[in-house]
């Protein structure tokens, strides 16, 4: 470190410009996987929030929550084995909605719950609702931000049915729009009316719709062991059971939201890494002769290593500081509409993939200085 | 008396075959304790070669060398390297200091290559740069330094370590005469002073004034001037 340090000290503007490069560069990273975490958040958040590990969904639905219809007689299979507590059903509903009193006209995703069981909304505004009183929902604090208050009436425009808002849940996105929690109560209703009213898919709800009369559910959600799991797929031919992960990346539009930000990330990681090798081997070109001359010193060809390796190490986290300092203000600065988020594990994780990717970089520096011989200290006469 | 450098039958070829070139041929060669000998030589002569080998930079074709009492032969790369830092001290054309370290810092570096604690180095390196005139530049970079100044930093730097041998290849090559010679009678003074050896390699007859020996690279051999 003696002499990485001391060329640094000797050399300022060569290495400032090579850390403001650096730092843009991670600064970008950072921020892009913040809005790629964010984003996927915004769209999502009501699914990664359940405390639901697993999911039974109809096997030819392509994960697809929607698409999946299933009956009393699954969630009776699935219960038996999960238990009670452990297995609920889950209806899935896209609509617009609008509010009376406010002007509001929306999409939101109806989720149709047990409100006694593992998937009742934790209200954190005004009151929950109960399985019992129809015409009440909870719904996403999205909708507050648009005029909705606790008191106004919502109609799905579908339907026509109507709801009172009694509460306001945070973080509860399905799709990029806002969840409106109803009751089994109001789910059947809704379905019924669509039965009745509807033409063209009244063939398939009746067929799904089993011998009590009740609305089908469209997926069963679990917290289950994986041996259970894969206990409820084997009992039941026209089920699969898929994980929460599998359940979100099968949300329309999440998975190319995603992916092509993530490769955003990844080319990132690959130009930093690029940048600060080219940067490194045309300096360490440059000290051909200095290293020539400190092999014939008696220099180890470890401690040149270490130098180099230790001046890129320096730089990468000193440029991570700063730009994480960076992301931090500009988060703060951030208007709260703008979709953001890097906790700290992801934090941690971009940070320490960043720094690999440099010092993977600096590797061609070393395998250069490696090559030097000191033989050609002797017989040179320029400096 | 005993001998800091023996080249023994020490032979030198590039190449194989026809077009095989003989630099160095079965040459002989002592250096004792407290002599400071001259080698001359035209370019092209062999004297980089010479120096390399003597130097622990180069292995020969065949014949032993031996610095110090210790043979070079089978001794791996970390081990030469390792004999280098301790052994020998070198200067080169042009002083080739290292331009991001102040003077002082050039001799504390090798100090702390060869693990010198660093209060022993900060002493050491203050009595060379008082012997050689240059300790008011102690904090300057070599960028800031004349020609003859870099090459008294050189010989310090050179010494730092109390090698057993100092090598000097063409130390007055950039240098004028007067301030050449300068920088050759520091040499000697320091071979005198420090009780060791010097061989320098030149191709300038008039910088031989305070040398013991003076021999010529002839056809691979050194020969008696």
């Amino acid at each position: 470190m003696f002499l990485a340090l001391r060329e640094m000290r000797h050399s300022k503007a060569r290495y400032s410009l090579i850390m403001v490069i650096m730092l843009l560069v991670s600064f970008l990273v950072l921020f892009v996987t913040g809005l790629a975490r964010g984003l996927a958040y915004a769209n999502i958040s009501a699914l990664e929030n359940m405390p639901a590990n697993y999911f039974v969904v109809q096997s030819d639905a392509d994960h697809t929550f929607r698409r999946s219809q299933l009956g009393e007689s699954e969630l009776a299979a699935a219960r038996a084995v999960a238990g009670e507590a452990k297995a609920t059903p889950l209806g899935v509903q896209t609509s617009t909605i609008t509010a009376a009193d406010a002007d509001v006209k929306a999409d939101i995703t109806f989720f149709a719950i047990d409100m006694a069981g593992m998937l009742a909304p934790e209200v954190t505004e005004g009151a929950g609702i109960t399985n019992e009183v129809q015409g009440s929902a909870v719904v996403d604090s999205k909708l507050e931000e648009s005029g909705v208050t606790i008191g106004s009436t919502i109609s799905d425009q579908a339907t026509g049915m109507s709801w009172t808002v009694s509460g306001f849940v945070k973080d509860s996105s399905y799709s990029h729009t806002p969840v409106v929690y109803i009751n089994q109560l109001d789910w059947q209703a809704m379905k019924q009316g669509a039965v009745q009213g509807g033409s063209s898919d009244s063939t398939d709800s009746t067929d799904s719709t089993d011998s009590t009369g009740n609305a089908p559910y469209n997926v069963i959600a679990l917290k289950v062991s994986s041996a259970q799991a894969s206990e409820i797929a084997a009992q039941q031919q026209s089920v699969e059971v898929i994980t929460q992960k599998q359940a979100i990346s099968s949300v329309p539009g999440y998975a190319a939201e995603q992916n092509s930000l993530l490769m955003m990330i990844a080319f990132l990681f690959v130009i930093a890494a690029v940048v600060l090798a080219v940067f490194f081997y045309v300096i360490t070109i440059q000290k051909t002769s200095q290293f020539g001359i400190l092999k014939a010193m008696g220099t180890k060809m470890s401690y040149l290593a270490w130098s180099v390796v230790g001046q890129v190490l320096i730089l990468s986290v000193a440029s991570l500081a700063l730009s994480l300092l960076l992301t931090f203000g500009m988060n703060m600065g951030l208007p709260d509409t703008m979709p953001f988020q890097l906790d700290g594990q992801t934090m941690i994780l971009t940070s320490l993939l960043f720094i690999g990717m440099s010092l993977l970089g600096s590797l061609i520096s070393v395998a250069r200085v490696a090559k030097v011989d000191a033989l050609e200290a002797i017989g040179r006469t320029g400096a | 008396m005993s001998a800091k450098l023996i080249m023994k039958q020490v032979t030198k070829t590039y190449g194989d075959g026809d077009g095989a070139m003989t630099v160095l041929n079965n040459l002989d060669f002592t250096v004792n304790e407290g002599e400071f000998v001259a080698v001359l030589g035209p370019s092209g002569s062999g004297k980089s070669t010479f120096l390399s080998a003597a130097g622990a930079l180069l292995t020969p074709t065949s014949g032993e060398i031996f610095i110090d009492g210790e043979s070079l032969r089978d001794k791996d790369k970390g081990a030469l390297t390792e004999l280098r830092l301790q052994k020998i001290g070198f200067m080169f054309q042009s002083a080739q200091l290292l331009p991001f370290l102040k003077v002082e810092e050039q001799l504390l570096y090798v100090a702390k290559l060869a693990k010198l604690t660093t209060k022993e180095a900060k002493v050491r390196a203050t009595c060379l740069l008082k012997r050689l005139e240059i300790w008011e530049r102690r904090n300057q970079y070599p960028e800031q330094l004349s020609g003859g100044e870099k090459q008294r930093v050189a010989i310090a730097r050179a010494w730092m370590n109390k090698p057993a041998i100092l090598f000097a290849d063409e130390p007055t090559a950039s240098l004028d005469y007067s301030r050449g010679r300068e920088v050759v009678r520091m040499i000697a003074d320091e071979v005198r002073s420090e009780g060791k050896a010097a061989v320098m390699v030149t191709h300038d007859d008039r910088m031989l004034e305070w040398c013991d020996r003076v021999l010529h690279l002839e056809d691979g051999v050194l020969v008696q001037a």
